[in-house]
């Protein structure tokens, strides 16, 4: 038991090798750790050795991303992207992933018809199921046509798929303004990932500033200046039974070039925060309880 | 204007999209093709045919096909595991096996390469869980798959009886902790299996849950570990084969004259309900189950 279960961060929030970011989130007090496609692929080793450095680090995947613009093709692009999702899933299977994470699809040549959508969905769950992967499907602030968490669950909800779930991003749900009470709607064991972060700016009106400050500039929970919403949004997904991940989905190019270790340290007080100002989560008992229960 | 008396509440029909009628036959993998060859001999199956390009051979009793697959791609999945045989692929009859494979495409399903040779049979498959494979057979009413890959073997019955009129009743299949929902939600959307509710259960092995298929031919039974299980070192597998006899006590007499072990134990032995081989090989039992 460790104050840090629950909570992980992202390796997109590192710079350098794979082994190194591993290293650095263990030495911090991380378990867990989100991969990302690209973390096995540009590996010197090859994806076999990214994924013996993952298992080699002990830390528990919480998820792999990212399935970008899956749904809602047709044609030869959707035979396209069936493929890639093929690849996607195989590499998620093979460093222990149970999530995949699918982000809502920005493409102008995607359908906005909502049970299209759901059919294709449905078919990606099913590819990931024999493989026992779950996927997390997560509306992007600027996704074309399911660009809120309202719409992402009703879309689950229309595919109807007990290993398709929703992913949150509170960057996301900030970014586009959605108002929490939706979050009461939702059901706990379908939320297969939460994704954490926080950014400087109070407004974000266009796609345009979404995308650039998702991409540069997001921080850890409690450094932004969304603090009081995230834990409003962490208290509530507490209160409705989701018991599940909290992953640090912090893109910051400040980051990228700080050493590790202090990139790891403030991600771990960010845990912290939320551990104890914000959840409140009773403390492990100290060892002799430990003991005297085993007499 | 008046709707139709039928439109009045939506009762939920029972579709059979892939026109499935059955299993046409049961393949296991080994690296051990003698050793397996014997404990099949025991159950009943006879050695009728061998694959023209492949080390392969057809078992059969009554209305049974079981194929043996020895040829080494195949069999690398059995030596991982001492060179226990695993049951490694399915065959389901259905209407036209092009369509129900691209149906099956359509779902969601991951597409097996065939490694048909020159003048052999390509049959379609999907990837079923674990390492095993679901083929789609259309051709069984006017001829026999067999004649094209398998040469029968000399002097040998072709169509052996079944013991004691058994056939085909289900496939155990061992599930992943918490997987059930999941694995239910796969046969029902590919291949229109319909859930079996909890109080209705066949033989003596009732845990987990219970699908049917649309045809009614056969059940298939998926199981979790128990709570307590290291759920790493339970990988989701087909695990056994239930045969369905009419009068289990007979058909456990006339195994038992052959050498076939049972278990029993208190919780667990031969009934009129049921009964269940003692593992052969490592991993290969059979359930046997009675049916009306």
């Amino acid at each position: 038991m460790n104050l840090l279960d629950g909570f992980g961060m992202d390796t997109i929030t590192m710079a350098g090798s794979l082994e190194a970011k591993l290293s650095a989130m263990k030495d911090a007090g991380f378990s867990q750790v989100m991969l990302m496609a690209r973390d096995l692929v540009t590996h010197p080793g090859g994806v076999p050795a990214a994924v013996a450095a993952v298992q080699a680090s002990g830390l528990r995947p919480t998820g792999f991303q990212v399935l970008r613009d899956f749904e809602g093709l047709s044609g030869h692009l959707h035979g396209y992207k069936v493929d890639i999702a093929k690849s996607m899933l195989e590499m998620c299977a093979a460093t222990g992933s149970k999530v995949l994470l699918a982000c809502s699809s920005t493409s102008r040549h995607a359908t906005d018809d909502l049970d299209h959508i759901a059919r294709d969905l449905k078919k990606l769950a099913m590819l990931a199921l024999p493989l026992g992967i779950k996927v997390a499907y997560e509306g992007l602030s600027w996704g074309r046509t399911v660009n809120e968490f309202t719409t992402s669950w009703d879309v689950v909800c229309r595919a109807d798929c007990p290993n398709l779930g929703i992913g949150i991003d509170s960057f996301h749900i900030f970014a586009a303004n959605t108002p929490l009470d939706a979050i009461e709607d939702l059901d706990p064991e379908k939320i297969f990932l939460v994704q954490l972060s926080d950014f400087m700016w109070n407004e974000t009106p266009t796609f345009e500033d979404r995308m650039t400050t998702a991409r540069t500039f997001r921080v850890f929970p409690g450094e932004g200046v969304h603090s009081e919403a995230l834990a409003d949004l962490v208290l509530r997904l507490d209160r409705i039974g989701y018991r599940g991940d909290y992953s640090f989905e912090v893109f910051n190019d400040d980051y990228q070039q700080l050493p590790l270790a202090t990139v790891a340290e403030r991600a771990r007080k960010s845990a912290t925060w939320l551990h104890d100002n914000v959840l409140h989560r009773s403390a492990p008992l100290p060892a002799w309880t430990r003991t005297q229960a085993s007499v | 204007m008046t709707l139709p008396l039928t439109h009045r509440e939506s009762v939920p029909e029972s579709p059979n999209r892939l026109g499935l009628d059955g299993i046409e036959f049961i393949e296991y993998a080994t690296s051990r093709p003698q050793a397996l060859g014997q404990v099949l001999e025991n159950m009943g199956f006879r050695p009728v045919a061998r694959h023209r390009s492949r080390e392969v051979t057809l078992y059969r009793q009554g209305g049974m096909n079981l194929v043996v697959n020895a040829s080494p791609d195949d069999a690398r999945v059995s030596a991982t595991t001492d060179g226990q045989p695993v049951i490694s692929a399915v065959a389901f009859r259905v209407r036209d096996a092009l369509q129900a494979h691209t149906r099956c495409m359509e779902l969601g399903a991951w597409n097996v390469t065939s490694q048909a040779q020159a003048m052999e049979l390509h049959i379609p498959a999907i990837h079923g869980p674990g390492g095993s494979r679901f083929y789609f057979v259309d051709r069984w009413q006017e001829f026999s798959i067999y004649d094209i890959d398998f040469k029968p073997i000399p002097t040998v019955d072709q169509h052996p009886e079944a013991t004691a009129g058994m056939s085909y009743f289900g496939v155990v299949q061992y599930i992943g902790a918490g997987r059930s929902a999941d694995w239910l939600a796969y046969f029902e959307h590919m291949f229109d299996f319909s859930f079996v509710p909890d109080d209705q259960r066949f033989g003596i092995l009732p845990k987990g849950k219970l699908m049917k298929s649309p045809c009614g031919n056969f059940l298939w039974q998926l199981i979790e570990p128990d709570p307590w299980m290291d759920t790493d070192e339970s990988p989701e597998c087909l695990q056994r084969i239930g045969l369905g006899a009419v009068d289990v006590g007979a058909a456990v007499a006339a195994l038992k004259a052959r050498g076939v072990e049972f278990v029993e134990s208190t919780q667990l032995h031969p009934e009129d309900r049921g009964a269940l081989t003692r593992s052969a090989l490592g991993s290969v039992s059979f359930e046997l189950v009675h049916k009306d």
